[in-house]
């Protein structure tokens, strides 16, 4: 017994030395201690750069938890979809990462950074070219800003988005290939994620039809398709209609080590995600847990009329009750 | 003399039968070659070249000594070469086919002298003028020279006069280089030739802190160079990169060129090596030296950006960086298409390119080109009940649309049928962009195709 507590003790010693050679927080702490991020901080970093443990909140209490507080800043995130014909889920939720991990200096704030796409041309064949003006009314992104690095092979895709993640002017990097090379191995990831801790801004992975498989990444993040709540209306739900994107997203790797399942709903008008419990109706638990939190017009607006969703949890009418004494 | 008669007269004879493409080709990287000695290389018909030397002499040793190391290692190679040179063209064309013996320098103002004795082919005339002149006695150019000028021209055509006094000097001849002379440049003679790639980037940071200062002088920024590689056996590389910013530093420059070379590693052939490397300016524009912020951090980081993007181009070829290229259009692929940055520049319209009026939902990929789907309707303009896309079978859950884009016929001939996009959600909860191509009525069967994927 004594020696297992002896050997768990030395476990523990180990994955501390471990994190702090990678940079990453032990395991289970909340907040880096200051001196660490001191150390960790070079000269020479581009203005507005996010420090190595700075995260941004993606919006939803339970994936935040589970993230350690947020989406790392200054990491490589790995963003895997199973099969190609998911790209369109699989590259919006990566934009929706990175509109958030920038947020500090957002997307669509004026003159912000611009935002680098490296592909490979397999997978820009196969899988289309990111269309600009719906990048932007999704996520901000001004058609301007958004450059498209196409290689021929994966080693200049890797050699690109290398550079350009060390170079840290642009606001996020993004590397989206296909399958499982041999190339993108632990080394290859890990030099992706120091460059980008380095220079303090997101680098995202995108690999389609891929497996996941050990990388250096920080968080991996695997995503399918979720079918999408009704569009709201000022007359309430849309009946037949397709809402805002959705994604199911299964936390896979994360540095406190949590992993879980969500139903994730992007937001593009306030560029968060809002989770979309996996129990209740279609459209109406969305309503509810939005209802809870929104203090905008559209619930006055209906407030009179029968509600379309049952009342599935307790919490909804002292809410409501509350906003109207308010 | 017809084959036969050749091969009875000489049994083993070997036959190779002509060809003029691969003779042309041979002329041409001669005339690479010759890109050593001057800018200004012209060819002249299916076996010749002219080199301007002015200027150049000096840097070979004199006139004599640069006419005898070209002959010298034209021989070296397997040529059998002849030249002269002289002060025209015409002369130095003359001299260098009817000069019997030793190759020639023709001193200025002793065309005439040296032009006379020679045959009147060596005026470059047509056919029919020489034997004009021939039937009635002139053979040789002294006869020519003493003869009264007005008769011959209207007797022989003016061209015989022109050339005359091309050949003398008296009317300028301009030779039409083969490469655009490049305003700035710096070479190396090497006496040992060097192959290796680290050695040509030290070399071209070399040649680039000489080019500085000529181009500091000039006030102006390099915005496309040229590296050439003269390699021993006589084969020309000529390595080109282009830059988004006038670029002045040895660094970057030599940066630039080591991209390059990197992405050129297996395709550039070294053999023996190289001895000679020019590094030439082959754009220049005005350097604006622009103030910077207090910070300095927001040029900075410019510039940081355009130079990746430079050694990005550099390595992966000059199409690899793209942009979108939007216009005011409902056609969805012509709204916004990816163009390579460059061409991006100079499409881009005055006007304003803001978001379009009223767009529906648009997909966050659009696929190059629609695939075709096969789908079934529940009813013939409805939305499509399930399709079969890449092989798989998608059943469709709920749909949106139609929205109708008609083709734009002020730019199509004849118009593309007009297409109905729907938005659709299958069970899995994918979400896709369909269209069905011609109404119903329009065509005699609507096609559909799978054009876009949303998030």
């Amino acid at each position: 017994m004594a020696r297992t507590a002896m050997a768990q003790e030395t476990i523990c010693a180990l994955r501390r030395k471990i994190a702090r050679i990678e940079g990453a927080l032990p395991e289970r702490l909340a907040a880096p201690e200051e001196g660490e991020s001191l150390v960790l901080r070079r000269y020479g970093r581009p203005e507005g750069a996010a420090a190595p443990m700075s995260l941004a909140e993606t919006g939803t209490p339970r994936l935040d938890a589970a993230l350690g507080g947020g989406i790392l800043q200054a990491a490589l995130t790995e963003v895997i979809g199973r099969e190609t014909r998911d790209s369109g889920i699989v590259s919006g939720f990566s934009l929706a990462l990175a509109a958030i991990a920038s947020r500090a200096g957002a997307f669509s704030a004026e003159g912000a950074r611009p935002v680098l796409w490296v592909a490979t041309a397999d997978i820009l064949a196969e899988a289309g070219f990111p269309y600009a003006p719906s990048v932007e009314q999704f996520f901000g992104l001004t058609p301007d800003r958004l450059l498209l690095v196409r290689a021929n092979r994966l080693e200049d895709a890797l050699w690109a988005a290398e550079e350009a993640a060390r170079l840290g002017g642009f606001s996020a990097t993004f590397l989206e290939l296909r399958g499982n090379p041999a190339r993108l191995d632990l080394t290859a990831t890990r030099r992706l994620h120091h460059r980008a801790r380095d220079a303090g801004r997101p680098v995202f992975l995108i690999r389609h039809s891929s497996e996941p498989e050990p990388t250096a990444a920080p968080t991996r993040l695997l995503v399918s398709p979720a079918p999408s709540s009704l569009r709201e209306t000022l007359a309430g739900p849309l009946p037949r209609s397709i809402g805002p994107p959705a994604f199911a997203v299964t936390l896979a790797r994360s540095r406190t080590g949590k992993t879980g399942t969500f139903t994730l709903e992007w937001n593009p008008h306030d560029f968060v995600f809002q989770e979309r419990w996996p129990t209740g109706e279609r459209g109406s638990a969305f309503k509810s847990s939005r209802g809870a939190q929104d203090t905008g017009g559209m619930a006055t607006a209906s407030f009179d009329r029968p509600d379309p969703a049952p009342p599935v949890r307790g919490g909804l009418a002292p809410a409501r009750k509350e906003r109207r004494a308010g | 003399m017809g084959i036969a008669d050749a091969r009875a007269m000489h049994p083993r004879i070997e036959i190779i039968e002509a060809d003029p493409d691969a003779d042309r080709r041979l002329l041409e990287s001669l005339a690479d070659w010759c890109d050593r000695f001057t800018p200004l290389v012209a060819l002249n018909g299916a076996d010749g070249l002219f080199l301007d030397i002015n200027g150049c002499a000096h840097l070979f040793g004199g006139e004599d000594a640069m006419l005898e190391e070209i002959v010298r290692r034209l021989t070296h190679q397997g040529f059998d070469a002849r030249a002269a040179l002289a002060s025209t063209p015409g002369m130095a064309w003359a001299a260098t086919r009817y000069y019997e013996g030793r190759d020639r320098n023709v001193p200025a103002g002793e065309e005439e002298h040296a032009l006379a004795p020679l045959p009147l082919a060596a005026l470059r005339l047509e056919e029919k003028t020489r034997f004009g002149l021939e039937s009635v006695g002139l053979r040789h150019v002294g006869a020519l020279l003493g003869a009264p000028r007005a008769p011959l021209a209207r007797r022989f055509g003016s061209m015989l006069i022109t050339r005359l006094d091309q050949a003398l000097g008296m009317i300028e001849e301009v030779i039409s280089p083969r490469l655009p002379v490049a305003p700035l440049s710096v070479e190396r003679q090497l006496a040992e030739p060097i192959g290796t790639r680290e050695d040509i980037e030290r070399l071209v940071l070399i040649l680039a802190r000489t080019l500085k200062g000529d181009l500091e002088r000039r006030g102006e920024g390099a915005r496309r160079l040229q590296l050439s590689l003269f390699r021993v056996d006589g084969a020309v590389v000529r390595i080109r990169v282009g830059t988004s910013r006038p670029l002045r530093e040895p660094p970057l420059i030599a940066r630039l060129f080591q991209e390059r070379l990197t992405a050129l590693e297996n395709s550039l052939d070294a053999g023996y090596g190289f001895d000679l490397v020019r590094l030439s300016v082959a754009v220049a524009v005005p350097f604006v030296m622009q103030q910077a912020d207090f910070s300095g951090h927001a040029s900075e980081e410019e510039e940081a950006l355009s130079l990746l993007a430079d050694r990005i181009r550099a390595r992966l070829g000059n199409g690899a960086i793209l942009v979108p290229a939007l216009v005011e259009s409902h056609v969805p692929e012509r709204r916004a298409r990816f163009a390579p940055i460059e061409e991006e520049a100079r499409a881009r319209p005055t006007g304003t390119t803001g978001p379009l009026p009223t767009a529906g939902a648009r997909p966050i990929r659009l696929l190059e080109k629609p695939e075709p789907v096969t789908a079934s309707a529940e009813v013939p303009e409805g939305p499509p009940l399930s399709f079969r896309w890449r092989r798989a079978l998608y059943r469709v859950a709920r749909a949106e649309g139609p929205e109708r884009i008609a083709s734009e016929w002020w730019h199509e001939d004849p118009p593309a049928p007009t297409r109905d996009y729907f938005h659709v959600e299958d069970m899995a909860g994918r979400r896709y962009w369909l269209y069905r191509e011609g109404l119903y009525g329009e065509t005699a069967a609507p096609r559909w195709f799978l054009h876009g994927i949303f998030p």
